[in-house]
């Protein structure tokens, strides 16, 4: 009776405690919480179980690049879609730096060094912070870069996304390199309302995504980062080492997909599923169709 | 029920979520012993401690979760994972239960036979272990008890610094505004809760004293 | 006063205790004789359970030493020195996880004793103690107030020490349970012959027990004397408890021991 207790209670402890998070039969496919990674990681997931055997799980809405390079980090999940961009700046925490292939190159070494992750092959689209503001105001104030935008910001409401408001390559950083000065304190909204509250009037300069895909439909206009403030944001695949070891087929499978999507395919891709209303695995299923990347 | 049908098609990454979050209140459950439980038999001993520990313990226990986790980021190693930061977190939540009841299990030990026994000769190992511990176990159970109760719910927290667990369910569902996520969290981890309340009680029963 | 006695088993030599400003004991200087049942009697606060605790070290002295069997108790390992002497108290503290037969046999099992030889001195003290031989696998719980005291003093001799210490351990009985167990003592004292330090506020049982009593007040040993002699004591402090008490004090004396 004595010894009964501890024992039994050092075994549950034990018990709970080999519950650990690694899951060798399948592949665990990470996005974050916006309809453009949820589409990269249906697509991920749907190339991998339709070229390989494994078995895919979707751990979608991830909520933020943070999250999403913990969940990586501890291996709850095995891929995710990432922009270079993102991963230079709020993770690698460094200064942006122009062209692409350095920033690919540069996130790619850092992150093998000291993550034991690395990037697969950029999916084609560059999906930079898009400026947007209406396109009559636009065309009204004859306004097509940032730096033209500069002078009315103090007559503009502004809206961004949260993590844009803080990350170090964001709001702090554009309102400084373009000398904006806007009447309030810009409103933080959720990413998928930001266009319509640009189309509604509540705000009139909004932080969204260059890929998004209400800005043809809405009528909206991207402002050009004619100072290059922002770093490029390509879409990459981020995967565990120790998966790319174990299933080797996984690399090939997402060199298939280098440079496949363009920036209008992923705002088409984007419009379907936002303004269309469609399913994103439907979405995604026809577009590998499309071009005939799927079986 | 839509809850239950989320839930078995979803049922991999339900299992996923509910190993993570019995992962992250097993560890921290057990740190918490290792180091409370101790810690409790030396104030127990030496009651001049008890006031200092008791007071530092409750003092952690007033900071609010998700500033715990907040306070932790910038510390090298541990802030560079948030498992490792939620472990820890929730190991500080479930120290002052343990140490609490260890202490007051111990010093409940009848006296008497504390004197007997070491008028006997038992060495203050001895004591320890054949006298005073059997004695308090029921007690210190019930500290630990409360303490996966709270790990428990407090792990649904820890989701939204990325440790895993139930609470992406429930963070997800908030986001989604769909209620059958949320519930999809929340009722598993009150389950759980619900099982290592009546579990362990069902324990402590067991080997209390006669 | 106090008859040379030949290497005696327990000696206090110039004794002192003090706890911040109480001075509990001053200058005691005593000899227990080998076999011996000393009474140490006085009243509340006398110092007479300071003194037997002196001897298995659960109190140190402030001055002067006590020797056991001739080697300084300070000297000697405690864990030795504790299990060498049996200890009984007047709340007993039987171990309540433990039956009857584990109680007793604790010392035994730590000093690793094989448990066959434990069991069989389990039984054997039963016996002497006068407790049915089925009551080894009940609790403490179960018994009644003179059941857990015998099994109590079961538990102080399981060793076979020399030396027996024992505080007030009838107290808290009713008057006909203290009878039966002071007159199983006797008995015992006859057959076993342990060198017995006993603690008592109650004169009737120190004539009773007692081969000598030792009269203490405020910290002081004021006079050892048989029963015989105490009751017929001129000493002002004996006369007192011998007042105190009453009649029928005198044949108490004389169905004692020696």
């Amino acid at each position: 009776m004595n010894r009964r207790g501890p024992s039994l209670i050092v075994l549950l402890a034990v018990g709970l405690v080999s519950c650990s998070p690694s899951h060798p039969d399948r592949i665990v496919v990470g996005s974050k919480n916006f309809t453009e990674s949820f589409i990269l990681g249906e697509l991920i997931a749907q190339q991998i179980e339709a070229h390989t055997s494994l078995k895919v799980e979707r751990r979608f809405y991830l909520a933020g690049t943070y999250i999403s390079q913990q969940a990586i980090l501890a291996g709850r999940i095995d891929i995710y879609p990432e922009y270079t961009g993102t991963a230079l700046t709020a993770i690698l925490k460094e200064g942006a730096h122009g062209d692409s292939a350095a920033v690919h190159q540069r996130v790619k070494s850092e992150y093998e060094r000291r993550f034991g992750l690395t990037l697969g092959p950029a999916l084609g689209f560059n999906d930079t912070f898009a400026m947007e503001i209406r396109g009559e105001d636009a065309r009204r104030l004859n306004v097509r870069t940032l730096t033209q935008a500069a002078q009315f910001s103090p007559l503009w409401r502004a809206g961004f996304g949260y993590e844009f408001m803080e990350r170090p390559d964001g709001y702090r950083g554009l309102v400084a390199t373009y000398g904006l000065h806007f009447a309030e304190q810009p409103r933080i909204m959720d990413l998928g309302l930001l266009a319509r509250a640009l189309k509604n009037r509540q705000i009139d300069f909004a932080g969204g995504n260059a890929t998004d895909g209400l800005i043809p439909a809405l009528d909206l206009v991207v402002l050009q980062d004619d100072r290059h403030y922002f770093p490029p944001y390509e879409a990459v695949p981020v995967i565990r080492e120790q998966t790319v070891r174990e299933h080797p087929e996984i690399a090939r499978v997402l060199g298939d997909l280098a440079n496949e999507i363009s920036d209008e395919e992923m705002q088409r891709m984007n419009y379907a599923v936002d303004g269309q209303h469609r399913d994103t695995q439907d979405v995604v299923r026809e577009f590998l169709r499309a071009k005939k990347l799927a079986p | 029920m839509n809850v239950l049908q989320f839930i078995v098609q979803n049922r991999a990454q339900f299992f996923d979520l509910t190993g993570e979050h019995l992962w992250l209140v097993g560890w921290s459950t057990l740190l918490a012993m290792v180091v409370g439980i101790p810690l409790g038999i030396l104030i127990a001993h030496r009651p001049r401690l008890s006031n200092p520990v008791l007071g530092s313990a409750n003092i952690v226990q007033a900071i609010p979760g998700l500033a715990l986790f907040g306070f932790l980021l910038p510390v090298p190693w541990l802030g560079a994972r948030s498992d490792r930061m939620a472990i820890l977190a929730l190991t500080l939540y479930a120290l002052l239960p343990i140490i609490r009841n260890t202490y007051t299990g111990i010093r409940g030990v009848d006296p008497a036979a504390l004197e007997a026994g070491r008028g006997m000769g038992l060495t203050d190992l001895q004591l320890l272990f054949q006298v005073e511990l059997p004695l308090a176990v029921s007690v210190i159970l019930s500290g630990v008890r409360i303490a996966i109760v709270i790990s428990v719910g407090l792990a649904t927290i820890a989701a939204a610094i990325g440790a895993g667990g139930l609470g992406e369910f429930i963070f997800r569902g908030l986001a989604m505004v769909d209620n059958r996520v949320i519930l999809a969290g929340a009722i598993p981890a009150a389950i759980l809760a619900l099982l290592a309340d009546f579990g362990v009680g069902w324990l402590e029963r067991r080997l209390r004293p006669r | 006063m106090q008859p040379q006695i030949a290497a005696p088993a327990i000696e206090f030599r110039d004794v002192s205790y003090r706890v911040g400003t109480t001075q509990v004991l001053a200058g005691l200087n005593l000899r227990v004789a080998r076999g011996e049942t000393l009474v140490l009697l006085g009243r509340s606060g006398s110092g007479k359970t300071t003194t037997l605790k002196l001897v298995n070290r659960l109190v140190l002295p402030t001055a002067g030493e006590i020797l056991v069997n001739g080697a300084s108790n300070e000297r000697t390992d405690v864990i030795r020195l504790r299990r060498g002497i049996g200890y009984v108290i007047q709340e007993v503290g039987l171990f309540p996880h433990f039956t009857v037969a584990r109680n007793i046999g604790l010392v035994p099992k730590i000093e690793g004793w094989c448990a066959d030889r434990t069991l069989s001195r389990v039984e054997e003290l039963l016996q002497l103690v006068g407790l049915p031989a089925e009551i080894a696998s009940r609790y403490p719980h179960q018994l009644s107030g003179g059941q857990r005291q015998r099994v109590g003093v079961a538990r102080a001799l399981a060793a076979n020490p020399e030396i027996l210490l024992m505080d007030e351990p009838f107290g808290a009985l009713d008057p006909l349970t203290r009878d039966d167990l002071q007159r199983e003592f006797l008995l015992l004292q006859q057959r076993l012959n342990k060198t017995v330090v006993f603690v008592t506020h109650d004169l009737r049982e120190a004539l009773r027990l007692g081969s000598r009593i030792a009269l203490m007040e405020a910290g002081k040993l004021v006079t050892v004397l048989s029963p015989q002699e105490f009751v017929k004591s001129t000493d002002p402090w004996a006369a007192a408890y011998v007042r105190a008490f009453g009649d029928g004090v005198e044949s108490a004396a004389n169905r004692g021991a020696s």
